[in-house]
């Protein structure tokens, strides 16, 4: 859920006393006996206080900056929790004079001391640790001194950045409750921003006014809006497992850079606002559209790679393919080219814009009308469609359309098939860009073929006890896509057949077969023919036989009583398993296996199970389906009796009996 | 053992020029091939020790990689400090053929801090690169030389520092001043050191390997220190950081790191001094002074990763301790023993090899410096005790598996000593489990288990016991395999005694936990503690089967069954003893009752590989047993 808050057109309340920040060096009694928070009795830590204010100001160098200054005071009830004691701030070097910058950094830790006596030790800044992570990274860190439970540290510093695009958001919800968050911000009217909030949360104050002649450039003067977001009573957030990231569901307020007044010569210039802007922006950018057309640059050298193809789609195919083995992905992500397409083709070498770009423009140089899509992975949540910005994407694909279909490309990874997509980017919406026409969102979910597998086992009983016949699997859509990657981390198939019947100390494979590893667009197929050591021997009057052998879940994979949040999964998924028995005349089943079913509510989801066997043979089959790829909290309940009816459905055993 | 080891290759060097050797792929040898993504076609090391704190590498190593796989096995990392400067970085990269593609140089490399993320501090840089060659194989040729300004630690040779990685030719060359005296130890090398002097009279040890296998990562192998192919050098006289000194065995190095690291590093502030006198001055039984002062030490500080001073060698100052209430293991460790002096009881800092999955020892026969953690000895008579200082919940005098029974290295005024730290043994190790539980005609299942953990398995319910409570129910169902578990009542004890027991006891209940139909129900008869994989089988096996830990594990079980149901199945009656372990499960049924007993006990020690198989087989038979199912028919 979010909401926009516009500043632009926001009417003043009249003047309102504001809070400021609370006072630094102080404890109360209350908060240093306090033995646990009586909202959340569970929680080891509790934030008693958290402010922060951004705003912009002429700096002494006569450059504007943000200057985010942050106050938290935190309640530790055991050591649990002493790592919210240790902290963390990225600092980024840019590549010229602009750079960011951490002052003030001041730290208390109150304790009470072994005879009972309340203490307070401060924060050292000889303790305050630099280093120079890579080019543009530095991290400064601290530890709080003389932590020790029920302990309370409070510690502050500023930030002062030029980048005026990354306008410091506010997290209100962290893994541990607070008692109270608070954000303000001073925004000269010359900058304006959009504001959102997401999250569950509802503010618990929000107040805006207008601090009159607050900025000054030069002769250029403006008023600055103000504006406090608080929260109380803040729950901690609990993360569950199969869910997308945390930050989708994080209460938190975000700015995005809408426009500003050039000090130059007092223009408006727009950062971003309507679709059309960033439109016209990204295909100014010479890292983006700069690169898209670069058409012909391309042109010469996937001509070999169509030689010979007619149709679209095929050349597309061949296009695709070529440029997947051609490149190596250095593992950067990102939605802007680094070196240029023409750089990275030549070293073999780049990052996901780098390679995707040159995608499109390669399509669109052989004819194939394609777009590039820009979207926000799983990692980095969901993105806003609210309002125009660039700021949330972090990935680009491509988006090829031929005849009145379309297919969704990433050429960075060899194992991927013409139109699938990994699971990363498979994350509600992306939008797509073109040279010529105006940019529109994309579902990106709904291209993608289901992840299918498909069990057949065929198996004759000897008479000396073991199982002998073939193993078949058919690993379809995605989950070819995950067996491809398994047996490619072996030398080759062989080592992986060989892996594989390790791994299974009860069966010798007599021979085994691997088709379409290099065949992205089929199923990948696996066939072994296998003797089990089933049975010791088959003098035995009974033999129970478990007919689901190697597809066991054990456990059901959803434990909680009722969860909070959706089960994401990204795409849906079929099972399928076909066994075959064939026994010795001297065998009847005795025991056939329960046929069991269960159907999720509006077809989300399904398992059967079906027998078929005469006195000499049989077939079990069971199938599960989900058919969705993401399922709210109210169908948790059905997710879990569907993996509960698997395993009550393997309790049962059959049995051989030996005819008398 | 990981491909990561490949990242902490010693910082080498030689000096041959580049280009000149074929490195066409087809040259390889067959027999090098199985299991190998990428072969080291030729590896040239030279260690030069021009003064004490003068030492030049440099190393000449081209590699070919087959395959995707081989990638990480051609990253170039070269990490450097204080003490070393990289003086040049150069490389080509060939084709399959052995034809030239691309050069590159110390500017391709990325340089970055080497620290991982959870350390406050660590000055330790490296610079890196992979080229991105897209059509495999390839080959990298690569040379580089570095200074290092200190000769403490001689970098050992291990040509063969990962797994699916095979060697065509490798070669180490050590050179020094006649009057520097080194002594080193070959560790599974095939061949013999070749010394020699050149002609300016410098001395020259060298070692070198061909034609050797890529080895697969095997379960259940030893620590790769037992098996990979190394030398390792100590000097006798040597400069560390300015400083100077000299050994030949563990007394000797042992003092030189008391003397030059430790010494003078434990006084307290005077209100501290009060404090500790104050609070151990009632109390004549040295043990409970010892006790009361690591409990406070506990509870005033905790770990905290900071890797500053001599090479991350010498602890803070007991007083920086004190003041900040935090530190590494270096710096808790000199600070408890600061507080234990002021108790009157003196102890020893000892250097220690940390390791959980595998113990590792001091080299008895072989002094030089080794270790990674600290830990403090009391040395009480007749009852040594020892104390893991980083840890705030760890009771007084258990050290926990990751520095049990194994060799470390006590820095005394006396000189250093090898000491030998607790052992746990495979019966001390204990999970005993008993549980009542009710089975209904409906299926359900309800009941009560208790489990009690000792010896090192004594903290194994820690991470759930740290928890909030609600917490703590969702983290205890997944080590139980029970359907539909809902527990009713989970609680804790811990006994922090120096033999310290953990109690677990859990009220549950399992709805439709058997499967019933027509007449029938079915249930696993074991639903609490199950093995559901053996370990993989491993063909041609190497290296000698290494059991790290021997554990116990008991289980009883009484079912009450539904009434007017009895069983059909043949009862379970699995007994197997083995050199390595053994395992018992045994269902009696008695009435309306069935009582389920299981052992299994798993023995520490090293075993000709031959027994792997077995051991292989044995876990099948576990597994067989563990998931073994109970059928009962309506009468």
């Amino acid at each position: 859920m979010k909401k926009t808050l516009l500043f632009l057109t926001l009417l003043f309340a009249s003047p309102t006393v504001f809070a400021q920040d609370f006072p630094f060096g102080q404890v109360s009694t209350e908060e240093i006996e306090m033995k646990k928070y009586d909202k959340d009795t569970s929680a080891h830590a509790v934030v008693l206080n958290e402010y922060g204010t951004s705003r912009i100001i002429l700096a002494s160098d006569n450059y504007t900056k943000v200057v985010f200054e942050y106050h938290i005071k935190i309640k530790i009830f055991d050591q649990s929790q002493f790592s919210k004691g240790t902290l963390e701030i990225p600092v980024y070097n840019g590549d010229n004079d602009a750079y960011e910058e951490v002052e003030d950094i001041q730290g208390t830790t109150y304790y009470k001391d072994e005879n009972g006596l309340q203490q307070k030790a401060e924060l050292d800044s000889k303790q305050v640790f630099r280093t120079k992570k890579s080019k543009h990274w530095t991290i400064l860190k601290f530890a709080m001194p003389a932590l020790r439970n029920g302990c309370v540290i409070e510690y502050k510093y500023r930030l002062s950045s030029p980048y005026k695009e990354n306008f410091h958001s506010w997290e209100f919800q962290s893994d541990i409750p607070k008692k109270y968050s608070e954000y303000q911000v001073h925004i000269p009217a010359f900058w304006s921003y959009n504001a959102s909030l997401k999250g569950h949360l509802k503010l618990t104050r929000n107040v805006a006014d207008l601090e009159s002649t607050c900025f000054t450039y030069g002769t250029a003067k403006c008023d600055c809006s103000h504006m406090v977001y608080g929260v109380s009573d803040i729950p901690a957030f609990v993360a569950e497992d199969n869910m997308t990231s945390p930050k989708n569901f994080l209460s938190a307020i975000n700015f995005e850079l809408v426009d500003y007044i050039s000090f130059v010569n007092g223009s408006k210039i727009k950062y971003a606002k309507e679709w059309r802007d960033i439109d016209y922006q990204l295909k100014q950018e010479p890292e983006f559209g700069g690169q898209l057309k670069r058409k012909d640059l391309m042109k010469d050298r996937i001509s070999a790679a169509i030689t010979g193809k007619t149709d679209d789609l095929s050349k597309a195919q061949a296009i695709y393919a070529f440029l997947q083995k051609w490149y190596k992905w250095n593992n950067f992500i990102g939605i802007y080219s680094t070196d240029g397409i023409k750089k990275a083709f030549e070293s073999h070498s780049g990052s996901v814009p780098d390679i995707n770009l040159s995608l499109v423009a390669a399509l669109n140089s052989a004819g194939i009308n394609t777009e590039a899509v820009l979207l926000s992975t799983r990692e980095n949540g969901f993105i806003n469609t609210l309002y125009p910005a660039l700021g949330d994407f972090n990935y680009v694909i491509a988006k090829t359309n031929i005849g009145d279909k379309s297919y969704l490309l990433d050429a960075s990874d060899p194992y991927l098939a013409f139109g699938m997509l990994p699971l990363s980017c498979l994350n509600d919406k992306g939008r797509a860009f073109s040279l010529d026409k105006p940019s529109y969102w994309i579902d990106l979910g709904t291209t993608q073929q289901r992840e299918s597998i498909t069990y057949t086992y065929d198996l004759t009983l000897q008479d000396n006890g073991k199982l002998k016949g073939t193993l078949t699997r058919y690993f379809g859509g995605y989950s070819g896509y995950e067996r491809r990657k398994a047996i490619k981390k072996f030398n080759t198939p062989d080592e992986y057949v060989e892996n594989f019947g390790e791994k299974l100390p009860k069966f010798k494979i007599l021979k085994s077969s691997i088709i379409n590893i290099d065949s992205l667009d089929k199923p990948l197929g696996e066939s072994y023919e296998v003797e089990i050591n089933m049975f010791d021997n088959t003098n035995h009057n009974r033999l129970a036989f478990d007919p689901f052998i190697l597809n066991k879940i054990t456990t059901n994979p959803f434990k909680l009583a009722e969860r909070g949040y959706p089960v994401d999964w990204g795409m849906p998924s079929d099972e399928r398993y076909i066994l075959t028995v064939h026994l010795p005349e001297k065998y009847a089943i005795e025991n056939p296996p329960q046929e069991v079913s269960f159907f999720m509510p509006n077809k989300g989801g399904k398992f059967f199970t079906s027998f078929d066997g005469n006195s000499n043979s049989f077939t079990f089959s069971y199938l599960t389906s989900f058919n969705k790829s993401v399922y709210g909290p109210e169908e948790y309940p059905y997710l879990k009796e569907l993996y509960n009816k698997i395993i009550l459905a393997e309790k049962n055993e059959m049995v051989f009996k030996k005819k008398s | 053992m990981s491909r990561i080891l490949i990242l902490l290759y010693p910082l080498l060097f030689c000096g041959a020029a580049m280009g000149q050797n074929n490195y066409d792929a087809s040259l390889i040898s067959k027999d090098l091939l199985p299991h190998a993504s990428a072969i080291v076609r030729n590896d040239d090391v030279s260690v030069d020790v021009k003064d004490l704190d003068n030492v030049i590498y440099h190393e000449k190593k081209a590699i070919t990689v087959l395959n995707k796989n081989g990638d990480e096995l051609a990253h170039m990392a070269i990490f450097y400090d204080k003490n070393i400067v990289v003086r040049y970085i150069k490389g080509l990269a060939y084709n399959e053929y052995g034809k030239i593609i691309t050069r590159f140089n110390e500017h391709d490399f990325q340089d970055e801090s080497a620290g991982d993320n959870s350390s406050l501090f660590q000055d330790e840089r490296v610079k890196h690169y992979i080229p991105s060659i897209t059509q495999y194989p390839y080959t990298i040729e690569y040379e580089y030389e570095v200074r290092n300004k200190q000769t403490l630690n001689l970098d050992s040779w291990i040509p063969i520092p990962a797994t699916s990685l095979a060697v065509e030719k490798s070669s180490y060359t050590f050179m020094c001043k006649p009057d520097f005296n080194i002594r080193y130890k070959e560790i599974n090398i095939p061949g013999k050191v070749v010394t020699a002097a050149t002609k300016d009279g410098l001395k020259t040890y060298t070692w070198q390997i061909a034609q050797i296998k890529a080895f697969r990562d095997e379960p259940y192998s030893p620590n790769w220190r037992q098996y990979l192919s190394r030398v390792i050098i100590a000097p006798e006289r040597f400069s560390y950081y300015g400083i100077p000194g000299s050994f030949t065995n563990w007394e000797q190095l042992g003092r030189w790191e008391y003397d030059n690291l430790l010494k003078n590093r434990t006084s307290l502030p005077d209100q501290t001094v009060r404090y500790i006198k104050n609070l151990t001055a009632d109390i004549s039984d040295p043990k409970l002074k010892a006790k009361k002062t690591y409990e406070y030490a506990q509870q005033k500080t905790h770990y905290i990763s900071i890797q500053v001073g001599i090479g991350g060698y010498r602890p803070f100052l007991a007083s920086d301790v004190d003041q900040h209430g935090y530190g590494d293991c270096k710096a808790l460790v000199n600070y408890t023993q600061a507080l234990l002096k002021v108790a009157g009881i003196d102890s020893y800092y000892c250097v220690v090899y940390g390791n959980t999955d595998e113990k590792l020892s001091m080299l008895d026969d072989f002094a030089s410096m080794q270790g990674n953690h600290a830990i403090l000895c009391i040395p009480f008579k007749n009852d040594t005790t020892w104390l893991e200082c980083t840890n705030q919940q760890m009771p007084f005098g258990f050290l926990g598996d990751f520095t049990d029974d194994r060799t470390v290295l006590a820095c005394t005024p006396e000189g250093g000593k090898l000491l030998h730290t607790t052992k746990y043994s495979t019966e001390q190790n204990l999970e005993k489990r008993k549980a009542d539980f009710i089975l209904n005609e409906a299926g359900e299942l309800t009941g009560n288990m208790e489990t009690v953990f000792k010896g090192t398995n004594y903290d194994e319910r820690n991470t759930v016991i740290e928890e909030a409570p609600v917490e703590r129910i969702k983290h205890i169902k997944k080590y139980y395999p029970i359907n539909n578990l809902e527990i009713e009542k989970l609680e804790f004890k811990q006994d922090k005694s120096r033999q310290p027991v953990t109690t677990e006891s859990i009220r549950l209940s399992a709805h439709e936990y058997s499967a019933v139909d027509d007449g029938k129900i079915y249930f696993s008869l074991n639903s609490v503690d199950r093995y559901t994989h053996p370990p993989k089988m491993v063909r041609n096996r190497q290296m000698p089967v290494y059991i790290n830990r021997g554990y116990t594990e008991e289980d009883e079980i009484n079912y009450t069954l539904p009434k007017g149901y009895h069983l059909i199945s043949e009862p379970l009656s699995v007994t197997i003893n083995k050199p390595f372990g053994s395992y018992s499960g045994i269902m009696i049924p008695d009435g309306n009752k069935l009582i389920y007993k299981r052992k299994f006990q798993i023995k520490d020690g090293t075993y000709a590989k031959e027994t792997y198989q077995e051991l292989v087989d044995f876990y099948q038979s576990v597994v067989d047993a563990d998931n073994y199912n109970v059928t009962l028919v309506k009468n």
